[in-house]
């Protein structure tokens, strides 16, 4: 059972490591929130793969449920930010983001 | 093993969603990487999760991705560089082999201890987790007000725009110019934004 | 009923939109406001008593019936429900004039409600998991309260602050799953008891990473701090003195203290890392304040500063120290949302942030100047004012723990904080009066009403710390003090 929690969490790591490679190394504002949301599902896998190995896959989904649901409200909120950024500087560049320095 | 295949096909669908260039593309690989998630919840005997997963995430975020996307499309797209598709794999190998040796020294060592048997979903989500519940209230309510609050209707503020106009800028004057100039023009803000463009229904 | 410090903000957050549409400005003002007044006042006199006799675990009840919540209302706990009302409510008052040029007060209200209840309610969660939900809620009222003028600085401030949350809070949760796979549950008792029986240091010292990633990035601890001085000067004033004045310290100090010391256990070589970080934070961001000319970035980058001395007193782990440090985090509190306040006052006058076209402004300005001078020599820790007692005590725990070295880095650090303060005051408020502020006025009523309360407070907990520290931050003290043996003592979740 805990080889298989192992395993599990070999993937979440695979998986949060390119979601931070994506953050940090792309340059488009909506690629930036697709490596967030890679990372969550990785996170949420790792929620799941922990009640499975331990057999309290109630309370696992209960939490990965809440957690789906915050990470909605900040996609949108951070899509929301993204159009409002656009109507300004006409681009998704994150690139042109650097008046505020030093 | 399913299992294991259906974890390769996650992160392989992840990846290109990372590296696709085009967003859309990229947006509906990231639905199909929710999928293959959710699949990997059914077999893992965590059904309410995956229901959750295939209409949340792979739904709704999806959609709103799209809609994103589509209200931003047009102005001077941002193009990933190529230089991904090599730096890439190298990441990606080094990753996978500091992972397979971390794991192996981990097989093992962790204890196995397993919990008594708990309540039905309902039981657990109403009954032992209500707090979470007014949590969740709370990040619903803060997305639709911050939702709103970026999207209303208003001129734009004039006696704001003027104090960045001095504060000091590293980026050059030009950009603070044209920000405190429309800011300026209170009402004509919205306006002159949709005059300067052609198709201005995009942005509607 | 403790349930209240919840459901009031989250009730009124959720009402103030609609009142919005009827009445755009007196309503929201008045309700807010009222709202504000009543839980700073609840958090005085009725949860004292609770808190007596140790930490109390009460069940929240709905209209008579009882709903399954179990909040941990404990001396620290209450301590910083004392501290987040106090500041709301100075804030609040201070949005009445300040949010007139805005517009959508009503909005405004309604998100800065939803932020105080989800820092409320990351204060009395009992449970890993809840404070992590808790912190989202904050998180994300806070995202869209930064961008809330919607200018383009604010906009790219807000949109960097989210990716970095967004960051941290992954890691916290990524460490909350680990830690729920090892043993078993996410509550503070089950944890507790789990992690002792454990024998699998490096996956526990990998969870303490992640979680001192998480919430030091959350309290913008040297080296993830560099989101605070985009963010917290280009949101509008209130909102910066909410920032820098509770949430960083809420959602970074709280949690992680809370965290490290009631359920993990505080080790040496936390002890180590977490002082190493305070003091790196104290030099960055002192060092760092003393090259601005935005008045507003050198009180961010003096907010990283004085987080660094609270994470220091806490890592000492004596008595003293987390005094020390529970003392500073209050008089941060306070001075800092003061300090920030008045930079809004100012720019709101004067239409500028720069410190080199400021000048003379304490003869056009006298109550912006005077309770400026008060939060400045607090701050830079002068006695008989608070920062002084603060600073001393964390010094003192230095050097009763035998960090001498580090004893005499936090004494330089404090002096290059009067020195960055002196010549803040100097260039905005005193010397010649440049030409084109003749014209300018006073702060409105409102904002002046609620910086002259906050500098009172400063002289008033100064002058009487003896009496703050026993009736206040005793309790607190005491809780964080016994370690994990409090987490133990909520098996019963």
């Amino acid at each position: 059972m805990n080889n298989m929690w192992i395993l599990n969490m070999g993937f979440v790591a695979l998986l949060i490591g390119v979601g931070l490679y994506c953050l940090l190394t792309m340059r488009n504002a909506v690629k930036l929130l697709i490596g967030i949301e890679v990372i969550a599902k990785g996170v949420t896998l790792a929620l799941v793969a922990g009640g499975f190995a331990r057999n309290s896959l109630m309370l696992a989904q209960c939490l990965v449920i809440t957690v789906i649901v915050v990470d909605v409200a900040v996609i949108a909120t951070a899509l929301a930010l993204i159009i409002n950024i656009n109507r300004h500087t006409k681009s998704l560049d994150v690139r042109k983001l650097t008046k505020l320095k030093g | 093993m399913l299992h294991l295949s259906l974890l390769i096909g996650l992160v392989a669908f992840s990846i290109l969603a990372v590296l696709i260039r085009d967003l859309l593309k990229s947006a509906i690989s990231l639905a199909v990487a929710s999928v293959f998630l959710a699949v990997l919840f059914f077999e893992m005997n965590a059904v309410y999760a995956g229901v959750f997963e295939v209409s949340v995430v792979a739904g709704l975020i999806t959609v709103l991705f799209i809609t994103a996307i589509a209200l931003t499309r047009g102005d001077g797209d941002v193009v990933e560089s190529r230089r991904h598709l090599a730096v890439f794999p190298l990441f990606f190998l080094a990753l996978a082999v500091i992972d397979i040796l971390v794991m192996k020294r981990l097989l093992g060592r962790i204890p196995a201890m397993v919990n008594p048997e708990s309540g039905t979903f309902a039981d657990v989500l109403w009954n032992q987790r209500t707090f979470d519940l007014v949590g969740q209230i709370g990040a619903i309510f803060a997305g639709v007000l911050a939702v709103l609050a970026l999207f209303r209707r208003g001129e734009k503020d004039a006696g704001h725009e003027s104090p960045r106009g001095d504060a000091p800028l590293a980026g050059g004057q030009p950009p603070a110019g044209d920000a405190a100039l429309m800011g300026r023009q209170p009402h004509t803000g919205d306006a002159a934004l949709m005059g300067r463009q052609p198709q201005g229904g995009s942005h509607e | 009923m403790i349930f209240l410090f919840i459901i009031v903000p989250l009730v009124m957050a959720s009402l103030l939109p609609l009142v919005g549409k009827i009445s755009k400005r007196f309503l929201p003002d008045l309700l807010a406001n009222a709202t504000m007044l009543f839980l700073l006042v609840y958090a005085v006199v009725s949860a004292r008593p609770l808190v007596a006799g140790g930490g109390v675990v009460q069940q929240a009840f709905w209209f008579g019936a009882p709903l399954n919540i179990r909040l941990l209302l404990d001396g620290f706990s209450l301590f910083m429900l004392f501290t987040i009302s106090l500041v709301s409510f100075t804030v609040t008052l201070y949005s009445i004039d300040y949010m007139e040029h805005y517009g959508a007060k009503a909005d405004y209200y309604a998100l800065l409600l939803l932020m105080i209840a989800g820092m409320n309610g990351l204060v009395l969660a009992s449970d890993l998991f809840n404070i992590y939900i808790f912190l989202e809620v904050a998180a994300i009222a806070s995202y869209a309260l930064v961008a809330f003028g919607r200018g383009h600085d604010e906009l790219e401030a807000s949109f960097k602050y989210l990716m970095l949350s967004a960051v941290a809070s992954a890691f916290i949760l990524l460490s909350i799953a680990i830690i729920f796979a090892l043993t078993g549950g996410v509550s503070f008792g089950t944890v507790a008891h789990g992690l002792e029986t454990l024998n699998v240091r490096f996956v526990v010292g990998f969870c303490s990473a992640l979680f001192l990633m998480g919430f030091g990035l959350k309290a913008a601890l040297v080296p993830f701090h560099s989101w605070l001085p985009d963010a917290h000067p280009s949101a509008p004033a209130p909102i910066s003195a909410m920032l820098s004045g509770v949430l960083i310290k809420v959602s970074g100090v709280y949690a992680m203290m809370r965290v490290f010391l009631n359920v993990f256990g505080l080790t040496p070589a936390l002890t180590t890392i977490l002082s190493i970080l305070g003091i790196a934070s104290i030099f960055v961001g002192a060092l760092a304040a003393l090259g601005q000319n935005d008045i507003k970035r050198m009180l961010a980058y003096s907010s990283i500063s004085q987080i660094g001395y609270v994470v220091l007193g806490f890592a000492i782990g004596t008595p003293l120290g987390i005094l020390g440090g529970l003392f500073h985090l209050f008089n941060h509190a306070l001075f800092k949302s003061l300090l920030f306040l008045n930079a809004g006052a100012i720019e709101r006058s004067t239409g500028t942030r720069s410190l080199d076209k400021m000048g003379g402004l304490a003869k056009v300005m006298p109550v912006t100047a005077g309770t400026s001078a008060v939060g400045s020599l607090s701050i830079a820790g002068v006695p008989p004012l608070n920062g002084f007692w603060s600073k001393l005590l964390i010094i003192i725990a230095l050097v009763q723990a035998k960090m001498v070295a580090l004893a005499v880095l936090a004494v330089l650090g404090s002096v290059v904080t009067l020195w960055y303060y002196l010549v803040l005051q100097h260039q905005a408020f005193f010397g010649k009066l440049n030409e084109s502020w003749k014209a300018v006025k006073e702060a409105p009523f409102w904002m002046s009403a609620s910086t002259i309360l906050l500098a009172l407070l400063c002289i008033a907990v100064g002058l009487a710390f003896p009496v703050v520290i026993h009736s206040w931050l005793q309790p607190a003290a005491d809780i964080l003090g016994k370690g994990v043996g409090v987490a133990m003592s909520f098996i019963g979740f």
